[in-house]
């Protein structure tokens, strides 16, 4: 059965790391990483220097949640000196793709912690990517009303 | 011992001069100019580190500050020590006590003998913490291999994936050494009797500008701006682009001449959790020959959130306004 609702692929990807000690949760998070995908064209074209940065965020990363007709998405673009926020931002971007937007708002802060990764990164990192978590909610709450507000 | 003059040693010698001993042969040649530095001995190459990654009596250390790098290659023959979980204690705000740094260093294969070379990403921040915590224990033969993971990679030298299991180590810790470490009390002291101070924070952190360095985060100081007296010198300053060190004449040129930090004044270093200024004290220490170097890990972190104690904001040591350039 592929899980279908962002509760369910968060579930399934918490499952997927509770059993792994902390070497091996650090190995799935980089099969994470790998699979970011690129940003788009059309993003990578139009985009500016600084916005979409997360700045709480300890490297390079931006963000561009992104909702269209309810549907969620999020694109990212990640140094790739820093895999482990890489590994995190693809794990929200695929729990989130093409779903409705209220169930990816619906996402837990308590991601990072559910993983069992602030065991293995330790406080400050852990809060990091709670950070980030936050901050790509934010993001899909401006754009789903954006989105309901429609064009013009 | 090629000592600068002047040197002085801490009651357990365990100062810069108390030269590595039985472990790995002292580097040479890789880093010609490399020998001008007060304590060479204390930086290995990249090269040094491929020949002796199996060498019984070395232990390669990678500490990051992303710690997937590791998982995601490393030298071969490398173990990981990360700065957060392994070196730091997870209830108290302080380092592991001596117990669990000697359980630390057996686990991964590191006896009061072995050579540990250090290396990491963000050109050796981490490794330099994690250096100046196995000093802080003091461990004598402690290097660093000069470029980090920067330098590694520049080079084209391979990555390993395989996992590390040393056989285990045999280790006894003396209690900390207070000699490399400044507490908060002390550094209020010594900024009241006007002894050097250096923050190696960006100038807008320095300046109270912002209480976080450019693209990090705010990890929580309530007041921004720095010890009074302290000069600003941020840590990048210390690094060339391929993350190696910079030559003896720029660092003296940088910190001597420039700010006028004097090698025998006891002096301290702070920045905002105390990791860039571990690679500054590593740098006054052991490149520049300075006597009596501590770091202030409590840092901004710490002093910006104290009550009672000295702040000034502005450029300036003493918060005065700047002259008019």
């Amino acid at each position: 059965m592929t899980p279908s609702t962002v509760a369910e692929r968060i579930d399934a990807i918490v499952e997927e790391f509770s059993d792994l000690e902390g070497r091996e949760k650090l190995e799935l998070l980089l099969e994470y990483a790998a699979r970011l995908p690129a940003l788009p064209e059309a993003i990578a074209a139009s985009r500016t220097a600084d916005e979409h940065r997360v700045h709480e965020c300890q490297t390079p990363v931006y963000l561009w949640p992104e909702v269209r007709g309810d549907a969620a998405r999020l694109h990212a673009e990640v140094a790739e000196e820093a895999p482990t926020v890489k590994g995190f931002v693809a794990i929200l971007a695929e729990a989130v793709a093409d779903r409705p937007v209220d169930e990816a708002l619906a996402i837990g802060d308590d991601l990072v912690d559910r993983t069992g990764l602030s065991g293995v990164l330790g406080i400050l990192r852990a809060r990091g990517l709670r950070a980030i978590v936050g901050h790509t909610k934010r993001g899909l709450l401006e754009a789903r009303d954006a989105d309901r507000r429609g064009p013009g | 011992m090629d000592c600068a003059p002047g040197m002085l040693y801490d009651s357990r010698g365990n100062g810069p001069c108390d030269a590595p001993s039985r472990g790995a042969a002292a580097p040479e040649r890789s880093f010609p100019d490399m020998a001008e530095y007060a304590h060479p001995e204390v930086l290995v190459g990249t090269e040094w580190v491929a020949e002796h990654a199996h060498d019984p009596n070395v232990r390669i250390v990678e500490s990051n500050e992303d710690r997937a790098l590791y998982t995601q290659g490393h030298v071969a023959g490398a173990v990981e020590i990360d700065w957060q979980v392994d070196l730091q204690d997870q209830v108290r705000r302080d380092y592991v006590d001596r117990a669990g740094f000697e359980r630390l260093c057996r686990a991964n294969g590191i006896s009061n003998d072995t050579t540990v070379v250090f290396y990491g990403d963000k050109n050796n921040w981490w490794a330099c913490y994690a250096f100046w915590v196995f000093k802080l224990y003091g461990h004598k033969d402690c290097r660093i291999m000069n470029g980090g993971r920067k330098k590694w990679q520049l080079e084209g030298r391979p990555w390993s994936t395989d996992r590390v299991h040393p056989p285990a180590g045999h280790y006894t810790a003396p209690e900390q050494d207070g000699s490399v470490r400044a507490l908060r009390d002390e550094v209020l002291k010594h900024q009241r009797a006007g002894r050097p101070l250096v923050d190696v924070r960006s100038p807008e952190e320095y300046c109270g500008d912002r209480l976080h360095m450019p693209d990090y985060p705010n990890e929580g100081a309530l007041r921004g701006g720095h010890i009074p007296g302290a000069v600003n010198i941020p840590w990048p300053l210390s690094v060339n682009e391929d993350g190696t060190f910079k030559s003896v004449k720029e660092l003296e040129k940088l910190y001597v001449k420039g700010k006028g930090l004097k090698r025998r004044s006891p002096t301290i270093a702070y920045c905002r959790i105390g990791e860039r200024s571990s690679l500054t004290w590593f740098v006054l220490t052991y490149l520049l020959g300075f006597a009596r170097v501590k770091n202030y890990d409590g840092s901004w972190m710490e002093w910006g959130n104290c009550v009672g104690v000295p702040v000034v904001k502005g450029s300036t040591p003493d918060g005065s306004p700047a002259p008019a350039p």
